[in-house]
């Protein structure tokens, strides 16, 4: 081959490699991007957690508000457990039973109870959208999932007080949605396992309308989470994520 | 026959509702429970069956108004009054800045499951509970409260309690104030009734973690005089944690305990409106998110008696589940609890749905 082809080859292969190592994301920057597309200034959420089981299947309703990374309040609309609400706070979260008329407010590792007897802990339910903040991020490399190209992420806990120590995604390179995640244990013993199966668009953004979340310590048993409804960036009362309006 | 008419009279209520069925969506919640019981003072063994009823009428959730009428019945019940089917009748009415409730319902203040020494209105001190109850107080009483919020986590409540004698100087009424200090939930009030004498109960009550879920509480009734006896100065305090195990088993403990400091520290027989020191232990671990198995017993140190019952819930249907309880005293004739008197070895087995 003469000197002046083999220049341009490598000319033409430097020109395609440099650009996407300039524009490659990090894995941080991909978690930023999962988390900003996750996250609207407000929203207004309906649905339903189906649980099914070897003895069949229990559904509960909600009704869901949002605002920001940290505020939400869920209010179960089921007949077994109407009125009951979950409010979620940077700080805190807190539990209203309204046939006690009691406030609880949860700390520590009553975070990690099931809701409803569901495959879901209160903290899966309102869990904060600052990822980075209780995370640390490798950029795994690529996967498909679902047809889709994704980005293969392991974040691994900073902090004893998350859910869980250590979690496997996959996030869309396109839409930076999470198709599928692992949840595991410190010692990386799998406990859970999140599918997308169905999405909706929403303000340009592609979210998850029904998910499926398999406890793989649990024989038999899956829950499902779809959304119903979901309007964004809606105005919302002031004092909606306040103790005032959760014993309402 | 009197609980026959009362469950009658339950179904004319609740036909007397009819016509606000089709805005509203009913709860009916019902508990069935046959026993077997044994009581060592008589030696004599009973059996029967129970039935607890519960309808309830929620407004419908919108508004600035909203409200709720629970109507509740048990069978067989010897004397059941229209208060005690009316379990609650109140309207809720938000304000711009505060909001206003009216009507027979119940405040919770103070914090503890059993027992809780800031729950000045209703006492959450005495040992007649039946430990096989989701809710273990539940007492509901008729008044007026008006909530106002100090920013979005701490609120003032003011509360007025009517007289039961229709005497205007038998009025009760309470003050609490809830807020947040850093991690630490701190509640403070103040309450007073009049059943045949007038107290005057302040409280105080904190929660945090510390790691478990902690709590305290401490209330004092004075009388007219502001003077007290050894009795009615209370402290409560609990710890829970949570522990998490693989296959999502779940165990849950929880230590209350519940002293009147300055009563006789002796070790001899306890009453339970003097108890100086009871104890509350509970586990109940739930090998599968649909079953539940619990430990419960009151004991009172100062006597080594106690009463405990083991219990068991399934949750196989959604809304229904079986239950299955076996509760026992120990302790000898004088111990707060014994074999003696009216206290008796019980096992339940029912069922209860929501639908």
């Amino acid at each position: 081959m003469s000197k002046p082809v083999v220049k341009l080859l490598l000319t033409l292969s430097l020109l395609c490699i440099i650009p996407s190592f300039l524009f490659a994301l990090t894995g941080e920057e991909v978690i930023q991007k999962m988390d900003e597309m996750a996250t609207f200034e407000t929203s207004v959420s309906t649905g339903s957690i189906k649980t099914t089981d070897r003895f069949g299947t229990k559904i509960s309703t909600f009704k869901a508000w949002a605002r920001g990374t940290s505020d939400s309040l869920i209010e179960f609309t089921s007949t077994a457990e109407r009125g009951q609400k979950i409010l979620r706070t940077q700080s805190s979260l807190y539990l209203f039973y309204p046939d006690a008329e009691e406030l609880i407010r949860l700390q520590g590792a009553a975070l990690r109870q099931s809701v409803l007897g569901s495959d879901l802990s209160y903290e899966d339910m309102t869990e904060e959208k600052n990822t980075l903040d209780s995370y640390t991020v490798v950029l795994e490399g690529s996967e498909t999932v679902n047809g889709y190209d994704c980005h293969v992420l392991t974040l691994t806990a900073k902090k004893r007080t998350v859910a869980y120590p250590v979690q496997k995604i996959w996030v869309d390179k396109q839409t930076y949605l999470v198709w599928k995640a692992e949840y595991s244990t410190a010692q990386k013993r799998l406990l859970k396992v999140m599918k997308v199966l169905s999405t909706v668009e929403v303000a340009g953004r592609t979210l998850p309308s029904e998910t499926k979340i398999e406890d793989k310590m649990k024989r038999d048993s899956a829950t499902w989470m779809t959304l119903d409804s979901l309007e964004v960036n809606v105005p919302l009362a002031a004092n909606l994520f306040s103790l005032e309006n959760l014993t309402w | 026959m009197v609980g026959k008419r009362t469950l009658l009279l339950l179904l004319v209520l609740a036909f007397l509702f009819t016509p606000l069925l089709a805005a509203i969506v009913p709860v009916v919640d019902m508990s069935l429970l046959g026993g077997l019981s044994y009581k060592p003072s008589t030696e004599t063994v009973h059996q029967g069956m129970g039935m607890d009823l519960k309808i309830s009428l929620p407004s419908p959730n919108s508004g600035n108004v909203r409200g709720e009428v629970v109507l509740k019945a048990s069978y067989p019940d010897t004397s059941p009054t229209l208060n005690d089917i009316i379990h609650k009748a109140y309207l809720r009415a938000r304000f711009p800045s505060f909001r206003l409730t009216a009507g027979k319902t119940r405040l919770s203040w103070g914090d503890g499951m059993l027992f809780n020494a800031g729950d000045v209105l209703y006492g959450s001190s005495s040992t007649s509970v039946s430990l096989t109850q989701a809710e273990l107080r539940d007492k509901t009483d008729w008044m007026a409260a008006l909530n106002y919020p100090l920013g979005f986590f701490s609120f003032f409540e003011a509360v007025l309690i009517p007289s039961t004698t229709t005497r205007v100087e038998d009025v009760g009424f309470g003050l609490r104030f809830y807020t947040n200090v850093g991690e630490t939930k701190v509640e403070a009030g103040y309450a007073t009734t009049d059943a045949g004498e007038r107290k005057h109960k302040p409280y105080v009550s904190l929660q945090g973690n510390i790691g478990a879920d902690w709590y305290l509480s401490s209330s004092v009734a004075l009388d007219h005089a502001f003077s007290t006896d050894a009795s009615s100065f209370l402290i409560s305090g609990g710890l829970f944690h949570s522990f998490y195990f693989s296959g999502d088993r779940t165990l849950a403990l929880r230590l209350e305990f519940l002293s009147r400091p300055l009563g006789s520290w002796a070790f001899k027989g306890q009453e339970d409106a003097t108890c100086t020191l009871l104890l509350y232990p509970e586990l109940v671990y739930t090998p599968t998110s649909s079953l539940s198995l619990s430990l419960r017993t009151i004991l009172s140190p100062l006597d080594l008696s106690m009463n405990t019952t083991v219990g068991a819930v399934w949750s196989v249907f959604e809304g229904f589940s079986l239950v299955g309880s076996l509760s026992a005293p120990f302790g000898q004739s004088s111990d707060l609890f014994n074999w003696e008197g009216d206290q008796m070895i019980a096992l339940g087995i029912g069922a209860s749905w929501i639908y």
